[in-house]
């Protein structure tokens, strides 16, 4: 059997861990972009973008992330279409972010008041100076924790990747965990590893959050 | 509309087509590719775990490459689970699974199978204190198991139901949930209560009946004679010669029985 050293152990998961930080990247720029397209199509006034904008959020956001993995790498397997791991894996989370993604920022555009609407109404300004100058700001200071608490929780999502073959931290924790026999130390490392991605993130919010100075 | 339906089955019958077009003939497929893929396992030791420098080591890992060498062809080591390993398969993107894996009914109906190249058989495993002779004696006990793995369908069917069956992701899942006394006894492979027994722990596991035999075959694509032919030929010789005995002696720390 072969013996594994704490520093072992701590390499392989770090080195690992890349793929988290990665996926998550991905997710996280390719997500946010698909959400800004939606967002436009679910706050518009035209009524068919609208409705598409909303279907896409109960189909993935009503059906597991895993299962949508599954589907990506070998549901296109079997009509022939060879993907490769990677694309499946930011195919399937970009689109399963964007969801989320979506929703949140909805909430926060319809958070602002109607005064707000009549207000810039009044001044003269269109649909679009209306959007530019007086909702999108205000929208955007409340988005700042809620898009940065589900970004914690993309990193996290991650993990799931592992279904299709993604040696990332949490497959990368089982499969040492299991050739070493040492599940505590590994585990328990896998566990900091997350929390130093993870904990940054919060912080920063926090901070964005001050700086933005959120009036509500 | 019905003519644009018509149209999607179409096309739908032309993907699945061409997909079987493209793996038509698997030996020649490798050939010319020059890569042998193979699926094995990567949380399963002895069959296959990783070095300290994450690469694959184990029983399995030794077989393909046997079977990559004789083949002439370079190897391209797949890490699958146990749940995904015959998808993999399926869709294409392993020519072989060498990934410890026994044959059944419902496998045998969606995938072929090989002449067997390792040894291996199921029991359930409990400390000595617990009193299990049968199935029977498994009512009002926990009993962990690897999902979808031979011995959770076995045990699924001859467990009583008063018995408790919980099923884990992976067979670390299984061990870790034994070591820690969440669960009263195991089902699982000899070779991993051997793996066990072998890093001293303090439950240590304990045949109390066996639930079934079944040595390990390599999986293949349905309708690929010209594969089936090349591996049978490749294990048969390798069982003369002793390579396959080698491999046996270094993993399982036994030679490979008799009649295999």
């Amino acid at each position: 059997m072969t013996q594994f050293t704490f520093v072992d152990i701590l390499t392989n998961l770090l080195w690992a861990s890349r793929w988290t930080v990665l996926l998550s990247l991905a997710a996280f720029a390719g997500g946010g972009l698909l959400a800004l397209g939606l967002l436009f199509a679910a706050i518009g006034r035209a009524r068919w973008p609208g409705r598409l904008a909303r279907l896409y959020v109960e189909i993935f956001q009503g059906t597991p992330l895993l299962m949508q993995l599954f589907l990506a790498f070998f549901g296109l397997g079997l009509l022939g279409i060879d993907v490769s791991p990677w694309l499946a894996a930011c195919a399937a989370l970009i689109l399963w972010s964007a969801a989320f993604l979506v929703e949140i920022w909805r909430g926060c555009v319809m958070a602002i008041g109607r005064g707000q609407w009549e207000a810039s109404a009044a001044l003269g300004m269109g649909y679009a100076a209306q959007m530019r100058h007086v909702v999108l700001p205000q929208a955007l200071r409340l988005a700042v924790p809620p898009t940065v608490g589900f970004s914690v929780q993309v990193v996290k999502g991650t993990a799931l990747t592992s279904i299709i073959g993604f040696l990332e931290l949490t497959k990368a924790g089982t499969v040492l965990s299991n050739a070493s026999f040492q599940p505590f130390t590994v585990f328990g490392l896998v566990a900091l590893i997350y929390f130093a991605l993870c904990f940054p993130l919060s912080v920063g919010a926090r901070r964005l959050e001050r700086k933005l100075n959120v009036a509500h | 509309m019905i003519h644009r339906r018509s149209l999607l089955v179409a096309a739908t019958l032309a993907l699945g087509f061409a997909g079987n077009l493209a793996r038509a003939d698997a030996l020649s497929n490798i050939q010319s590719s020059g890569t042998l893929r193979v699926a094995v396992p990567q949380d399963f030791p002895p069959f296959g775990s990783v070095g300290t420098d994450m690469t694959p080591q184990g029983y399995d890992i030794d077989v393909a490459k046997l079977i990559a060498g004789e083949m002439g062809v370079d190897l391209e080591l797949v890490p699958v689970t146990s749940a995904n390993r015959i998808p993999y398969l399926q869709t294409g993107k392993v020519d072989l699974v060498i990934s410890s894996m026994g044959k059944n009914p419902e496998r045998d109906a969606v995938i072929d199978f090989s002449m067997a190249y390792a040894p291996f058989y199921n029991g359930v495993f409990a400390p000595e204190d617990i009193a299990i002779e049968g199935p029977d004696d498994l009512a009002g006990k926990v009993v962990g198991v690897t999902r979808g793995s031979i011995e959770d369908l076995e045990l699924s069917e001859i467990a009583p139901t008063e018995a408790t069956l919980r099923r884990y992701e992976d067979n670390n899942g299984t061990i870790q949930a034994f070591l820690s006394g969440q669960v009263e006894a195991i089902a699982t492979g000899n070779v991993v209560a051997a793996a066990i027994l072998e890093r001293n722990p303090p439950q240590r596991p304990e045949m109390k009946f066996l639930v079934k035999d079944s040595p390990c075959y390599i999986g293949l694509n349905e309708n690929e004679p010209a594969l089936m032919e090349a591996l049978d030929a490749i294990l048969a010789a390798a069982k003369t010669d002793g390579r396959l005995d080698a491999i046996s002696q270094q993993w399982l720390g036994m030679p490979l029985p008799e009649g295999l």
